[in-house]
């Protein structure tokens, strides 16, 4: 196209109109526009056919991957552990019938899924020691099963008592007074004789309380052979050497005596045991030297004040258990700390939701000597006046007969010896030291009056006959706010109704009633049904005396009552000795022909 | 594995095994006398599934884990074959194919009164085929017991061999014992 020219393109600059120029002439230009066709060829090109080519294209790639997961078999490693298989609860081989009537296990007070386990102590290091301990199975399995025999199911705290000292090889049972550690020392033994961990135990105990281990053993462990040791110097040579018994029990005295015996490192014992171990509190004490030199593998002491004056007492124990281990003037939270895991302590309050409210203990003694002498005399003369009496004898006499022995069952007149009072005075040690109270019932002013010049360290009070009525207030007040008191004297005709002593926890029945109601009302001077806080009752006994035939037929009078009335709950009526059962005590005929229930 | 020849002996054999926060399992096998008194203690150390494991198993993880694995490493331990072989655990009956002894399961009372009509709700998590054996179940004594299906006849061994002691013996109260000796056994290995 060609480009259109304009007029004014040719026009200088200075003749280029203005505003103000002239007005605008107007002129036609032709704006027509000339079109040829222009050949380009493209037409032929459209006719013209298509060139096809062939290019190779390579349609090759990586094959797939996999991942593989590998399963590995997980890794186990395991510890193994094995342990001796010792005769376990089996019967010993040489094992005897219970000499003792065995009664029915009473219904439990402890749940029945409850399961005691040893737990090892914090001073078992090794695992395999450990896993011996946390694998037996539990105490209470072992009374359900039925393998090893309980005259009565234990409380659950005393299941933990045994577990506590099972494993241990030195502990302080320190249990309250009349909670049990004598059953609980005597069941743990039972249990490591029959696991094999012990085969030679040795027990020490006062001289009045062997008589009481020995019946225990009877009662609790009936199949284990004990020996006391006593007699003479040759005899007891014997026993200590060579008789193969597995528990001997010992007083503390005699082991003054047979201190080289003892202490013979070839009369090596598995386990030690000392009852009242109070005793040894004074380190330097010839009694504390003698039991320390004892060659031995375990230690366990009890007592129900390991702390009598001072934190020292404690020290003098454990001068017994592990030599060194306390020292003098310790600080009292450093010692605690360092015995925490050695010592078991319980007070009746603190498993009073096991204990019934009344807790009765037998004090089964054996007369002394002296009294044993005078006994056998006086019955044996006795008897035979009675006999002589032919139709003339009359309950009176017996009547007699059986008062005069039973005095001497409490002390013999001669020398003044008493068995039921070296009992009484071990307990009350425990009672005034541990703070507590006591009511000392007798039937007889005169054994009261002996018993209160010997207890007199106990600070005693008297509550009798012979004490004016216009006094007997003040006794009881005083007994109540003086500390110092710890023991009150009371016959059962003036102790037994209308008074309240319910702050006692402990009352011994130094002689017994006729007729057990009687004692019940005694007992219910410190106890109430109620009243938070137990009561532990005493009952003292001489073995082989008129007592014991006594309390036999009451006893059995008593099951009657109980089997007959168990759903009523009221009180025996005349639960007493009848007439034909006092002349049976003696197998004597009546005037009126013989007593076929004679004793 | 052990002598499987002894295995005439009266001792009782007791297999759990503990699953715990972190999901590691220990295995505890623990051997009585029939006094309930222990011979022989076995237990794993921890073993955990990693994650291939637990969706590649799926729901047989359990019985492979317990039984196969387990239970058969525990059991290789073992000086004689017991008697039987109780369980409180369901997928270590997986083990029973592995050893001579019957291996019987000891269903608790609580499993027993969850379920009792063996329903399952079905929005909750329940056993697919795979993951739960045939059981054939019984009662001994006052136990409620179960033996697998495919071994049927360790119904009638366990009876005749057990059936007087059944009622003398806590078959439950092992286990216990067992979970102790575990967590003893981790606290010393702290």
């Amino acid at each position: 196209m060609q480009r259109q020219h304009h007029p004014w393109e040719d026009w200088p600059d200075s003749e280029l109109p203005t505003h103000d120029a002239t007005p605008i002439e107007i002129e036609s230009v032709d704006l027509s526009v000339s079109a040829s066709i222009f050949a380009t060829g493209w037409a032929t090109l459209l006719n013209r056919a298509p060139k096809i080519g062939i290019k190779r294209a390579a349609i090759d790639s990586a094959p797939p991957s996999a991942v593989s997961v590998r399963l590995r078999r997980p890794k186990v490693t395991v510890r193994s552990f094995t342990f001796p298989e010792s005769p376990t609860w089996m019967p010993l081989a040489d094992r005897k019938p219970s000499p003792v009537k065995r009664e029915p296990l009473p219904e439990s007070t402890a749940k029945q899924d409850r399961a005691t386990r040893i737990a090892p102590p914090s001073d078992v290091i090794k695992l395999q020691d450990r896993l011996y301990y946390v694998l037996q199975p539990s105490l209470e399995s072992l009374v359900l099963s039925n393998e090893l025999e309980f005259p009565f199911e234990p409380f659950p705290y005393q299941f933990e008592g045994i577990a506590f000292l099972y494993p241990r090889y030195s502990a302080i049972l320190a249990d309250e007074m009349g909670l049990g550690k004598t059953m609980q020392a005597i069941s743990t033994i039972r249990l490591l004789l029959y696991a094999g961990e012990v085969r030679r135990v040795l027990l020490i105990c006062p001289k009045p309380l062997v008589s009481n281990w020995r019946r225990e053993f009877t009662l609790w462990a009936p199949e284990i052979p004990v020996a006391i040791i006593e007699g003479d110097r040759a005899k007891r040579q014997w026993q200590w050497t060579d008789l193969d018994v597995a528990v001997r029990i010992a007083n503390y005295e005699l082991l003054m005596r047979d201190r080289d015996l003892v202490v013979d490192p070839q009369g090596h014992f598995d386990l030690v045991v000392l009852d009242e171990a109070q005793r040894i509190k004074n380190r330097s004490s010839t009694t504390s030297q003698v039991v320390r030199a004892i060659p031995r593998t375990r230690n366990w002491a009890m007592t129900g004040t390991p702390v009598e004056n001072s934190s020292d007492d404690l020290v003098g124990i454990f001068d017994f258990l592990s030599q060194g281990y306390l020292t003098p003037g310790m600080k009292p939270r450093a010692m605690a700390k360092a015995t925490r895991d050695f010592i078991l302590r319980r007070t009746k309050d603190m498993v009073l939701t096991d204990m019934p409210p009344k807790l009765f203990r037998d004090a089964e003694l054996e007369l002394s000597p002296e009294q044993y002498a005078t006994y056998r005399t006086a019955e044996d003369d006795g008897v035979l006046r009675l006999e002589d009496m032919g139709e003339g004898i009359t309950i009176q006499h017996v009547f007699e007969l059986v008062l005069r022995l039973k005095q001497i069952c409490n002390f013999d007149p001669a020398t003044g010896a008493s068995c039921k009072l070296e009992r009484l005075e071990a307990d009350l040690e425990e009672v005034a030291a541990s703070g507590q109270k006591a009511i000392v019932f007798s039937q007889w002013v005169h054994s009261l009056e002996r018993l209160r010049d010997s207890l007199r360290r106990f600070g005693t009070l008297e509550y009798h006959g012979k004490i004016p009525h216009k006094q007997r207030e003040s006794v009881i007040e005083r007994f109540k706010s003086d500390a110092s008191k710890h023991v009150i004297l009371m016959s059962y005709g003036a102790g037994s109704v209308g008074l309240n002593l319910q702050f006692c926890r402990y009352v011994f029945l130094f002689d017994r009633w006729w007729n057990p109601a009687i004692e019940d009302q005694a007992i219910n001077r410190a106890h109430r049904i109620g009243v938070a806080g137990s009561v532990t009752v005493t009952r003292m006994l001489t073995l082989g005396t008129i007592e014991e035939r006594i309390n036999q037929i009451l006893q059995e009078k008593r099951e009657l009552f109980d089997a007959i009335f168990s759903e009523t709950g009221s009180a025996p009526g005349n639960a007493g000795l009848t007439h034909d059962e006092i002349f049976g005590l003696f197998n004597l005929r009546t005037p009126q022909g013989p007593i076929k229930n004679a004793s | 594995m052990p002598d499987t020849t002894k295995n005439a002996n009266s001792n009782l054999g007791f297999l759990t095994v503990c699953e715990q926060e972190d999901q590691s399992l220990f295995g505890g096998l623990l051997v009585l006398n029939v006094s309930g008194r222990p011979l022989e203690f076995h237990c794993t150390a921890p073993v955990r599934p990693n994650r291939a494991q637990e969706i590649l198993y799926g729901p047989t993880l359990r019985p492979y884990l317990y039984g196969e694995q387990i239970g058969r490493a525990l059991m290789e331990r073992l000086s004689a074959v017991p008697a039987v072989v109780f369980t409180d655990v369901e997928p270590v009956l997986a083990l029973r194919p592995l050893t001579k002894a019957p291996v019987v399961y000891v269903g608790t009372e609580t499993e027993s009164k969850a379920n009792p009509e063996g329903t399952a709700r079905i929005d909750a998590p329940h056993p697919t085929p795979g993951g739960s054996m045939r059981l054939q179940r019984f009662r001994l004594g006052s136990w409620q017991l179960a033996v697998p299906q495919a071994h049927a006849e360790d119904e009638s061994r366990v009876v005749s061999h057990w059936q007087s002691h059944a009622d003398d013996f806590d078959l439950i109260e092992p286990f216990g014992r067992i979970r102790e000796a575990i967590e003893e056994a981790r606290r010393s290995a702290r």
